[in-house]
């Protein structure tokens, strides 16, 4: 709030310049109350200025602040994942508008320009629903711990430089680290399902972003050195050979991951590593 | 064989993880507490680089000892000298550990690590992965600490919090024994018992509401330790980055590295010209940071590029459109050189303000960025003859390191509660230097976990020992202090006198408006006023959710109240340092005062009057005397500002 | 619950040379054989330049039947027919159903043409299936039961006796068996499809393809492939949905008697050019 004495301007006034008219736009969220409990449907009505940037985790906290329905019933606060709002984490994944993405990079202006625009907010369908729209990714870590999806090194003394590495390798693997394990590529996968038995988690399919980590890791000259592991695990069942090909993974992608040249590489090294074990046994 | 002795680690980021791999290293179980998935944690922020003294800079003239110097120059002298010293110094070394675990560090033609130009130097030190240095640092070390986990020295609890440390009297000392802490899904919650309790988690951008943090950085965990007796230091330390993206939800960072790589500031030399800035020729553009800082140019210390950008668009009203904005101009570089190392800033600018940086220059403006202050830390001083490489433009025969494997390296004044990373005081003074912060982060991990280790070892009692109550006491509060919240609960929109959402959002923009770029003793204490008035509103906030199953009302209410503990902290140090020094620049004290307050803050909290008591310690500044911290300025340029319809003079 | 005790299922334990003898199955010996059977099939249209070789009756239907011929004087024909066809097929169709009921198409949400294709393939998978059952039922193992009209499918007389099971019997193409033509219209759409597709997937599968761009190329050659392939089955289903059996069968008995050899060309038929057509 500016006031006489007012220094350091804030961004925050709504007279800021370059923010213009107001209007309402209409959230549609699928809340849920925790695992095993009915979902259930309630509006909002947030109101949103022309120009301040407010994406759809600005309109989360302002329900947050207000929780009433746009019928004018009182009701809780909306739950939600968030971290760093600038699309680096991942933690902020849902599904706007009936596809998976992260919701600090879905900006009002651009989803609902106009006045009484609707936007729906559902949680993602492959994973467990914690609350609203919170849910429960765990399945992807412990899917990065199955492909042991480090480099082996002897231990965190300093034992010299690492490997020497061309730019065009360093630029491929580069790509693949910048997975933050958001799970759009999952979410938008035909062949991934939902699996809250954490039991069947090993023979499901992985999906994409663990086909891409794989070979990320097998590029490394240390990490490598686990390839064979991580190959082993691309056979069995729930491996790269339970991709589709509907490649819907490449396209939901937030960082843009070449995900489709990841299996195929897979499943390439896959088919040679299935014929040398075939042969060494 | 005995069980192993447990360490508990409070954060998940880049210092918490290093320490839980070094620990783990060590022999020890690790119990590492997040609020979030431990690979979500905020370093994945950080996007320009690391520093590190390396071949090609040593050849030019450069040395860890002239990193030091850079560091505690850019620091205005306030940070101890030795772990700065042996900070740098051990750089080299973690750049080398981290290419082995795989960070795909940018490389040159021939393969090797490349590097580029930071602020605060002039030496290309800083190595980096595209734009997305912290996420990729983060992750090599979420994959040590997941390959930890696998064989069973790290137990992870995710979506956790930490709601405090547990103290007990252990042979007539106080000793932080375990901690206090909230599923924050079940609600359940419960004590851990430790041999030691580290706590790694970062700054407190939150409590300016809108800042380049993410919103697990309430400093609400540093808050519990210091409402617990430890001290914290230097809390009026906040650095404000010159370059954001201003959001409605939070300010985007847009990284040093822009600038680094060549980019340049500037604002239309006419006041109030509205043309497109592709429409303004180069000698119409005030390159002021240029101008100013002709040695130092667009890479000053962050404090002064903010200083200057709020200078020429608050009191000289040169701002773009009139707007508190300036260019930040990349558009003259070859787009696949900004792809091959920027590409993740830029995109992030595409996604969140519609135009391509490639094409069109950045709008900016400055936004709380980091927490130099932080929970006071310690260690073991350790006299040693001077490297004749690493310290050769020192001059000495001596220095000052840190002993490796000392039991209190970053350790509390409270024995056992040590902490690391940004949120302990320690490396950075009054202003850290850009790609200084994973630096200090990894580097505390990894020395200081030794030392802690050696701790929990050998000195700490085996907790197991200690009565039952010492735990479920404290447990017990925190259980009833939840159930105090939630009886307050009901559904629907709360009175804005007690909303709690309503009262952080105050709470931001007092901070904001009070104590970043500049600031006055009046405004500080007006705003300690308002703080007053926010916590006894906070005392009475209501909630309007009573679930007992992922209630993240609580949650943000509970850590409200700490953050305004933190705030007045910050306030109150300000208010006492009477000079300006680094980022904290008084209005009303202009210049550095070294002869009252070349001293460390001391903010202790006094638990009957529910404020902090302000008092100084020394600098531990063995090697390096303070010098005037001036980067080269030279006299700004007013007489090249042309007004509207005056015939432009020569720009200089 | 994970069994420790007892081996893995044999499904688990061969998944992916499963996986991999599935796709493997789908272009050899069944996508070879699906080519040349559409070569052999389209005969009938593109039988008629021979003309010239055939004097009675439909060329195309004459040309079909000395393909057909060929077929049967192969030997050990059944053995063949049943392990060089319907076991891979029955093979590549029950693992196909089995793993395309692991995936739950999404196109609705995500309507990229990729993932279209990917629901489009188990569609045709499944419609393929029925058809392909259907059409060895029918007309190889004789339920003409399921044929309306009745017609049993004769060797000898392979163009006639198609038409007319196309058809709805002999007298002109009836409402059942405008139905049957459709339905075969449809069936070998799909089927080819699903090849020209699943070739494109297989390179993918088995890492020939590796990048976005390779994948891009690959697909114009099985898209190119799909096309003349399409072109050939629809001039087959067309061809003998509108044959007129009497003249097919004409054909058919020249062949049969060696009284027209469309593959039979001699130097000296070239020159001469008989304009009657016959031989002497």
């Amino acid at each position: 709030m500016p006031n006489a004495t007012s220094q350091n301007g804030t961004v925050e006034d709504p007279a800021a310049p370059g923010v213009g008219r107001t209007r309402t736009v209409r959230f549609r969220v699928k809340r849920c109350d925790g695992p095993g409990k009915p979902s259930r449907w309630e509006s909002f009505d947030v109101r949103v200025a022309q120009g301040e940037g407010a994406n759809i985790l600005a309109c989360l906290q302002r329900i947050a602040a207000n929780p009433v329905t746009a019928e004018g019933a009182k009701t809780t606060p909306v739950v939600w994942d968030a971290g760093c709002l600038e699309e680096v984490c991942g933690a902020c994944t849902m599904v706007v508008n009936g596809r998976a993405r992260q919701a600090c990079s879905a900006l009002i202006d651009t989803l609902a320009p106009n006045d009484g625009d609707e936007i729906t907010l559902e949680p993602m369908s492959k994973f467990p629903v914690v609350r609203d729209l919170h849910v429960d990714r765990s399945r992807m870590f412990h899917t990065l711990k199955r492909l042991k999806a480090w480099a082996p090194i002897d231990g965190l003394y300093a034992l010299g430089p690492g490997p020497r590495e061309q730019p065009a390798r360093q630029q491929e693997r580069y790509a693949y680290s910048t997975c933050m394990t958001c799970g759009c590529c999952l979410e938008a996968c035909p062949q991934f399902r939902l699996e809250p038995q954490p039991g069947r988690w090993d023979t499901a399919f992985v999906g994409a972003n663990a086909i891409g980590q794989t070979l990320l890791f097998n590029e490394h000259a240390i990490a490598g050195e686990l390839a064979p592991d991580r190959l082993d695990e691309m056979l069995a069942p729930g491996g790269v050979s339970d991709c589709g090909n509907a490649q819907n993974c490449v396209k939901v992608c937030p960082k843009e991951i070449p995900l489709t040249d990841a299996i195929a590489a897979i499943g390439r090294a896959a088919t040679i590593h299935g014929l040398k074990r075939f042969f060494a046994r | 064989m005995s069980e192993p002795r447990r360490v508990i680690v409070v954060g998940g980021g880049l210092a918490g993880l290093a320490a839980s791999a070094r620990l783990a290293e060590q022999g020890l179980a690790v119990d590492l507490f997040s609020l979030v998935p431990v690979k979500r944690s905020h370093s994945v922020c950080a996007q320009g680089g690391i520093n590190a003294c390396n071949e090609v800079a040593r050849q030019q003239g450069f040395s860890e000892w002239m990193h030091m110097d850079e560091t505690l120059y850019g620091g205005d002298f306030l940070a101890d000298q030795p772990p700065v010293y042996e900070m740098t110094h051990w750089a080299p070394k973690i750049i080398d550990l981290l290419d082995r675990m795989g960070v795909p560090f940018n490389r040159t033609h021939e393969g090797f690590r490349d590097l580029r130009l930071f602020g605060g130097s002039l030496f290309k030190r800083t190595h980096f992965a595209g734009a997305t240095t912290g996420q990729q640092l983060l992750y090599a070390l979420d994959e040590q600490v997941r390959r930890a986990e696998a064989g069973g020295a790290v137990t992870k609890y995710e979506h956790w919090e930490f709601l405090r440390p547990i103290l007990a009297e252990v042979d007539g000392a106080t000793r932080c024994v375990g901690i206090v802490a909230q599923d924050l899904r079940t609600m359940q919650v419960r004590s851990f018992r430790a041999s030691a309790v580290v706590i790694a988690t970062g700054g407190c951008g939150l409590i300016f509401g809108k800042s380049t943090n993410s919103v697990s950085c309430t400093g609400a965990a540093a808050a519990r330790c210091y409402l617990a007796g430890a001290w914290y230091a230097n809390g009026e330390m906040i650095q404000v980055h010159p370059t954001a993206i201003p959001g409605a939800d939070k300010c985007r960072l847009m990284s040093e590295s822009a600038r680094g790589e060549g980019g340049r500031v500037w604002v239309p030399k006419t006041k109030g010209d509205t043309r497109h800035p592709s429409q303004i020729p180069p000698a119409e553009r005030w390159y002021f940071l240029e101008e100013r800082y002709p040695k130092y140019g667009n890479l000053v210390p962050r404090d002064i590029a903010s200083r200057e950008i709020f200078d020429v668009c608050v009191n000289m009203g040169m701002g773009i459109g009139g707007e508190n904005m300036v260019y930040l101009d990349l558009t003259h570089k070859p787009r696949e050189e900004l792809d091959l190392k920027l590409k993740g800033i830029l995109e992030i600018y595409e996604k969140f303000a519609g135009e391509d940086p490639r094409d069109v220059p950045m709008k900016i403006f400055p936004a709380m960025h980091y927490t130099m202050g932080g929970l006071w830390t310690t260690f073991t001083p350790e006299e040693r003859a001077a490297d004749p490489v690493m310290d050769r433009d020192s001059g000495r025969q001596r220095v000052t390191g840190m002993a490796l494997g000392a039991t209190n390296t970053m350790q509390t004044n409270i024995p056992g509660l040590y902490a690391l990373g940004e949120v302990n005081f320690a490396y950075h003074g009054a202003t850290r230097l850009g790609a200084n912060a994973l630096l200090s982060c990894i580097f505390d991990g990894l020395f200081a976990g030794v030392g802690i280790a050696n701790s929990a070892r050998d000195e700490a009692p085996d907790p197991a020992s200690l009565a039952a109550d010492v735990f479920d006491a404290p447990a017990k509060q925190e259980q009833d202090r939840a159930e105090a919240l939630r009886a307050r609960a009901r559904a629907g929109a709360p009175d804005p006198e007690v909303n709690p959402y309503l009262i952080a959002q105050e709470l931001g923009r007092e901070m904001t408006d009070a104590s970043t770029v500049v600031k006055t003793g009046e405004r500080l204490e007006q705003a300690l006023g308002k703080i007053r008035e926010l916590k006894d509103r906070c005392a009475r906030a209501t909630l309007a959710d009573a679930s007992m199953w992922t209630n993240q009302n609580l949650a943000f209410t509970r850590g409200l109240s700490d953050m305004l503990r933190l705030a007045e902290v910050i306030l109150a140090g300000g208010i006492e340092r009477k000079e300006s020094r680094g980022s904290h620049y008084r209005l009303d004290y202009p210049d550095r005062d070294d002869a009252n307050f070349w001293k460390t803050t001391i903010a202790e909290y006094d638990a009957d009057a529910d404020a902090p008591r302000i008092s100084y310690r020394d600098v531990i500044a063995p090697m390096v005397e303070p010098r005037a911290r001036t980067y080269g300025k030279t006299q700004s340029a007013p007489e090249a500002v042309r007004q509207p319809e005056t015939p432009a003079p020569a720009a200089s | 619950m994970p069994d420790h005790d007892r081996p893995a299922p044999f499904m688990q334990r061969h998944h992916f040379l499963l996986r991999r003898l599935h796709s493997l199955a789908g272009i050899m010996p069944i996508g070879v054989f699906l080519m040349s059977h559409l070569t052999t099939n389209s005969s009938v249209v593109w039988g008629l330049v021979n003309a010239n070789r055939i004097p009675e009756g439909h060329a195309g239907a004459g040309t079909f039947q000395h393909e057909v011929n060929f077929i049967h004087s192969l030997p050990y024909l059944i053995l063949i027919e049943v392990f060089g066809l319907w076991l891979p097929i029955a093979f590549h169709a029950v693992l196909g159903v089995y793993y395309a009921t692991t995936g739950r198409p999404n196109h609705a949400r995500y309507p990229y043409q990729d993932n279209w294709r990917y629901t489009l393939q188990r569609i045709s998978g499944y419609v393929g299936v029925l058809f392909i059952f259907y059409h060895i039922a029918t007309l190889r193992w004789g339920w003409t039961f399921l044929i309306p009209g009745g017609t049993q499918w004769e060797a000898q007389y392979a163009a006639s006796t198609l038409a007319m099971a196309l058809q709805g019997g002999g007298d002109g193409l009836t409402t059942p068996g405008l139905l049957v033509s459709a339905g075969y219209m449809v069936g070998v759409s799909l089927l080819v499809f699903h090849l020209a597709n699943g070739l494109w997937t297989a390179a993918i599968t088995w890492g020939l393809t590796v990048t976005a761009r390779a994948q891009r190329r690959w697909g114009l050659v099985c898209a190119g492939l799909g096309a003349a392939m399409m072109v050939m089955a629809w001039s087959a289903v067309i061809g003998f949905a509108t044959l007129d059996p009497a003249q097919a069968r004409l054909a058919e008995e020249a062949v049969n008697r060696g009284h027209a050899d469309p593959a039979h060309v001699e130097p000296a038929e070239i020159l001469t050019q008989n304009p009657e057509g016959g031989r002497p």
